[in-house]
């Protein structure tokens, strides 16, 4: 199966799902359940506008006959769409154990294609894809430091923060 | 909600801005509820808010405001000027009403720094007017990111030292509109929620729930692109625009449903990354506004 029709599976399947929620929310007067079924046609809605451009984005590269393209095997510059949300820690265990000092973690700023690393307690985590770190800058802080005090004033308590972010090693004097 | 009723429409933020001002507007002409006075207060800004507020449409913000509240005073909207202006704000004071107030307030000199009027020969300081009209408010919105936080005027090295409202009333209750500008809608649901049924629900930053509940991020119609981890390079790609710098995800407000200019766009839907106005240490904690030097690895092309 091609990469386009897996696509159109997908579109098909939440259009599908799309419709189903439309009728359940004109239907239902439970409040909740509604905000819970609104958010998901949100969702489904967000994904066939991204599958949709994915899909326009082929067709402007590979202006080719359909029949054609059925002849031939797979392009090969096709890749598969990746998974939603990759999860946490996937890959904390390879390479977690480096030692970093102040100086060499303040390399790690997120400047020129650098990862995006911060410290706190000793420990030291990747930020580089977290959501709260666009730019590699979080409330006027700057990737490469460590922010023990700074985590403490703004999230004491909140430890699932840290729990949530990839470890790259710990922080040595 | 006895008939069921077919999404999206009645349910969007927009029409529940809309629906609670033309509510108000009902109930006032069946005389089930009374009009309050309106001060709106411009202090050390730019003006934004209210210019923002003239851009507010069905209803637009001269037919609201004159048919949901008297509005006794505004610097920007009113015929008088001079001493007769800074009279008819002092004759407000004796009776009840709702207190508005866009921009910082200044400290600096004991306030010289922004002075809003004349009154009997004396030059009359924002700082003084502040807290003599927000003691005696009977409830006060703090309209947009200075008067809530500080915001563009209080940024670094903040000449004025400029503060944000409740600094000067401390012990005030207050419900705060960050934004840079205020949306029409924010403004005017609010204050409609407020004739109607009283205090709006707050966070526990004194934001309005049913306008700053959600990040932006949660909404952001790009959000398929970051879970996938396709980020823009440049301003104008139509991918997520993370890398660059984009605020959507420390952001609580509704730009994504709500949008702009009458609801037509927002600066996402534009390809411009979102510069968090509506959080609270807009701009200085929101810098910078766009990088280019990112995280993403540049590729050979």
């Amino acid at each position: 199966m091609n990469n386009t029709e897996l696509i159109r599976l997908q579109l098909n399947h939440l259009v599908t799902q799309a419709r189903q929620d439309l009728y359940t929310l004109s239907r239902s007067n439970d409040f909740y359940k509604n905000q819970q079924t609104l958010q998901r046609v949100w969702d489904s809605l967000s994904s066939i506008h991204f599958l949709s451009e994915l899909l326009a984005n082929q067709a402007a590269k590979h202006p080719a006959p359909v029949q054609n393209s059925l002849m031939q095997p797979p392009a090969t510059n096709q890749s598969q769409i990746p998974p939603i949300t990759p999860l946490p820690n996937q890959n904390t265990q390879s390479n977690n154990q480096r030692f970093f000092t102040l100086q060499e973690l303040a390399t790690f700023d997120g400047k020129n294609g650098r990862p995006a690393y911060g410290a706190v307690n000793g420990i030291v985590y990747d930020v580089t894809n977290n959501r709260a770190w666009a730019a590699a800058t979080h409330f006027g802080l700057v990737s490469g430091k460590d922010y023990t005090q700074e985590f403490a004033s703004c999230h004491a308590g909140q430890q699932s923060i840290l729990a949530m972010l990839p470890v790259v090693g710990r922080l040595v004097q | 909600m006895n008939q069921p009723i077919l999404p999206p429409e009645p349910l969007t933020n927009e029409a529940i801005a809309e629906r609670l001002t033309n509510t108000a507007i009902k109930q006032l002409d069946r005389g089930l509820i009374k009009k309050r006075n309106l001060v709106y207060l411009e202090l050390n800004g730019c003006s934004g808010n209210i210019i923002s507020l003239l851009n507010g449409e069905n209803p637009d913000i001269e037919y609201a405001l004159n048919s949901m509240v008297n509005l006794r005073y505004s610097n920007s909207l009113m015929a008088a000027e001079g001493e007769n202006a800074i009279e008819k704000l002092m004759d407000t004071l004796d009776e009840d009403f709702i207190l508005a107030v866009e921009g910082a307030v200044a400290l600096k000199n004991n306030g010289l720094y922004n002075i809003i009027g004349s009154w009997k020969g004396k030059p009359l300081t924002g700082l003084e007017a502040a807290k003599m009209l927000g003691e005696k408010a009977s409830s006060i919105l703090a309209v947009g990111a200075c008067a809530t936080h500080g915001g563009v005027s209080a940024a670094r090295p903040n000449p004025s030292e400029s503060v944000g409202l409740q600094t000067v009333l401390p012990e005030k209750k207050m419900i705060k509109l960050p934004g840079c500008p205020v949306h029409p809608d924010w403004f005017l649901g609010t204050l409609a929620h407020l004739i109607l049924y009283g205090e709006p629900e707050t966070d526990n930053l004194g934001r309005p729930l049913m306008f700053y509940s959600t990040l932006i991020h949660d909404r952001c119609p790009r959000r398929p692109f970051f879970d996938r981890g396709i980020f823009a390079e440049k301003l104008g790609d139509k991918t997520c625009l993370f890398k660059l710098g984009c605020r959507g995800p420390v952001t609580r407000v509704d730009c994504p449903t709500r949008q702009w200019n009458g609801h037509v766009n927002w600066p996402i839907g534009d390809d411009t990354p979102c510069i968090g106005c509506a959080q609270f240490g807009f701009p200085d904690a929101m810098a910078p506004f766009i990088s280019y030097d990112t995280t993403r690895v540049v590729k050979d092309e």
